[in-house]
């Protein structure tokens, strides 16, 4: 684990209520990442120039899997974002933030799925707030392993993608309610996942959704469905859209519980089910054949999904 | 209240008459406005439940009200009315900005490319309608109140604010010519029986009410549907092999 950055004395300072246990408890951690994309020698490449963090979020030292290209850049600069504690519990606040500068190539995921506790007897909620923003011409795909909640747990989870001209973007969330297998399923809790997406600070798409199990909603059918799983990928920055569309319902099994739209330049692709593998084999089928189309580049599958 | 936008299409009586005459001109207004007879074609989309029919989500009476209901409540009440609440007020204090605001922001909450492009079609239909009636504002007189290519929903309430229809009103007309649109669908399509249709009605007419009360409560925050499975059913029904409707 590398930290890039000594921290400052006021970072370092933990906030006082951090081992607090009543209804003030606030645990923030927060990582801000920075690529920029530099002439080298060798070819252009993309360099992790920030990794900020405050409490528990670190990157590994970024490496380089893929080949350079035909006009000798270097591929994507891989990231993996650490989390050691695993997942969040009441009162964890959690702040990430990626900025991918002009030009430059980013690849973020992480080692394992983050866990969503249940709420202690306060039922107090924790945060998870990612930020994303690409300059022109960069690009950023935001591969995280899926988010498993536990029954009980109550939070929010939002993501902004703030992109400007020519930038280009992939990423998703799965979601998982309850422990797989159905044995222990999320009969309570309240979860809001929040989606912003803009272009050159126009909003292009914004979704929320409210999981909560005690609400019609949830098993009807205009809503959740009973699904215990869920997935969203998004992808910005296409040549050709309705292309991409007929390749994704070509190669992937069709089903009933994902289906692929366009609208307002992004792509959406989403899953409604209760097989975490399933949303996962989808999201990854569906990268492995947008990738070229989005970035002229065969997907390089991390390594770290296959341990 | 007397605005100049409502004195652009109702001269006569905003200068002569008297106020029950203007109440009843906009009710009569609202009506023109939600009636099946409105030519913008409204009954080519069926908002993505003719895909759930496709999916045997919804199969008859019980469940097509189980489904309008929960559309109403966590689509039209977190959605539409209250963006139709807003950009009504915001016509009413000639705020262009806001207006293409919250236009902007309907197009974005727009889940599929049929649900975006219902709302861009009907839009489109409206103004020419309302250019071939000579009812849309002068653009020199209120210059960037309209923006370029708006959606339905913001036309909707232009015309609602153009006539003098109270905002409630304007909800539940809204809301009504939904509810009428979404049953003509099932008629056709299901099939459901018109007698069957009007017990939904019959069921629904007070969650209208209370759907509308919560459009008009609800803070900017807590706007935004809550409709996956509507959402999945709408990207579905573009490969849907035998459709009757456009979305």
């Amino acid at each position: 684990m590398t930290v890039f950055e000594p921290l400052s004395p006021q970072k370092a300072c933990p906030l006082a209520s951090g081992h607090r246990f009543d209804g003030e408890r606030r645990w923030a951690a927060s990582i801000d990442l920075g690529f920029t994309r530099r002439d080298e020698p060798a070819g252009p490449v993309t360099r992790l120039t920030r990794a900020r963090h405050q409490g528990p979020l670190r990157v590994q030292r970024p490496f380089y899997p893929e080949p350079r290209d035909a006009g000798g850049e270097a591929g994507s600069c891989h990231v993996y974002l650490l989390h050691p504690p695993g997942g969040l519990v009441s009162g964890d606040a959690l702040s990430i933030g990626v900025q991918v500068g002009q030009g430059a190539r980013a690849l973020v995921t992480t080692p394992a799925a983050n866990k969503l506790y249940r709420a202690d007897s306060h039922g107090v909620a924790w945060t998870q707030h990612t930020s994303l923003s690409v300059a022109a011409g960069g690009e950023l795909e935001w591969l995280p392993q899926e988010t498993i909640a536990f029954d009980g747990s109550r939070g929010v989870q939002s993501t902004e993608i703030a992109l400007e001209k020519e930038a280009r973007c992939l990423g998703w969330e799965v979601l998982a309610l309850g422990r797989p297998a159905g044995e222990l399923p999320f009969v309570s809790g309240h979860l809001e996942q929040r989606f912003a997406l803009t272009r050159d600070g126009r909003p292009l798409w914004h979704e929320r959704q409210l999981l909560d199990p005690t609400h019609t909603r949830f098993s009807g059918r205009w809503g959740q469905g009973g699904a215990s799983v869920q997935a969203t990928l998004w992808a910005v920055g296409l040549d050709d859209e309705p292309a991409a569309v007929d390749v994704l319902r070509e190669v992937v099994p069709s089903s009933p519980r994902w289906a692929v739209t366009v609208r307002q330049g992004v792509l959406l692709l989403r899953y409604l089910g209760d097989e975490r593998n399933e949303a996962w084999a989808i999201c990854q089928a569906a990268w492995a054949q947008l990738r070229p189309l989005l970035l002229g580049r065969e997907a390089c599958v991390p390594r770290i999904w296959m341990t | 209240m007397t605005t100049i936008m409502t004195m652009c299409t109702e001269p006569q009586v905003m200068a002569t008459g008297t106020a029950s005459q203007g109440d009843d001109l906009a009710l009569l207004g609202l009506m023109q406005l939600v009636s099946p007879a409105l030519p913008i074609g409204a009954f080519a989309w069926s908002q993505g439940l003719e895909s759930a029919f496709e999916l045997d989500w919804v199969n008859d009476e019980a469940s097509l009200h189980a489904w309008l209901a929960g559309v109403l409540d966590d689509g039209l009440s977190r959605c539409e009315l209250p963006v139709l609440a807003r950009q009504q007020a915001a016509f009413m204090a000639h705020d262009g900005e806001a207006v293409a605001y919250w236009d902007a922001w309907l197009a974005a909450s727009r889940e599929t490319r049929e649900l975006a492009e219902e709302d861009r079609r009907l839009g489109a239909a409206l103004k020419r309608l309302l250019a071939n009636l000579e009812l849309l504002p002068d653009a020199s007189a209120l210059p960037g109140l309209l923006p370029e290519q708006l959606g339905y929903v913001t036309l909707f309430a232009w015309l609602a604010q153009a006539r003098a229809v109270p905002t409630r009103q304007t909800l539940l007309g809204f809301a009504w010519a939904w509810l009428e649109n979404q049953l003509a669908v099932a008629c056709k399509a299901l099939p459901l029986g018109h007698t069957a249709a009007q017990r939904i009605i019959e069921r629904l007419r007070p969650e209208l009410v209370v759907a509308v009360d919560h459009a008009l409560s609800r803070d900017d925050h807590e706007l935004g549907p809550l409709l996956p499975g509507l959402a999945l059913a709408s990207a579905q029904h573009e490969t849907q092999y035998s459709r009757l409707f456009r979305s």
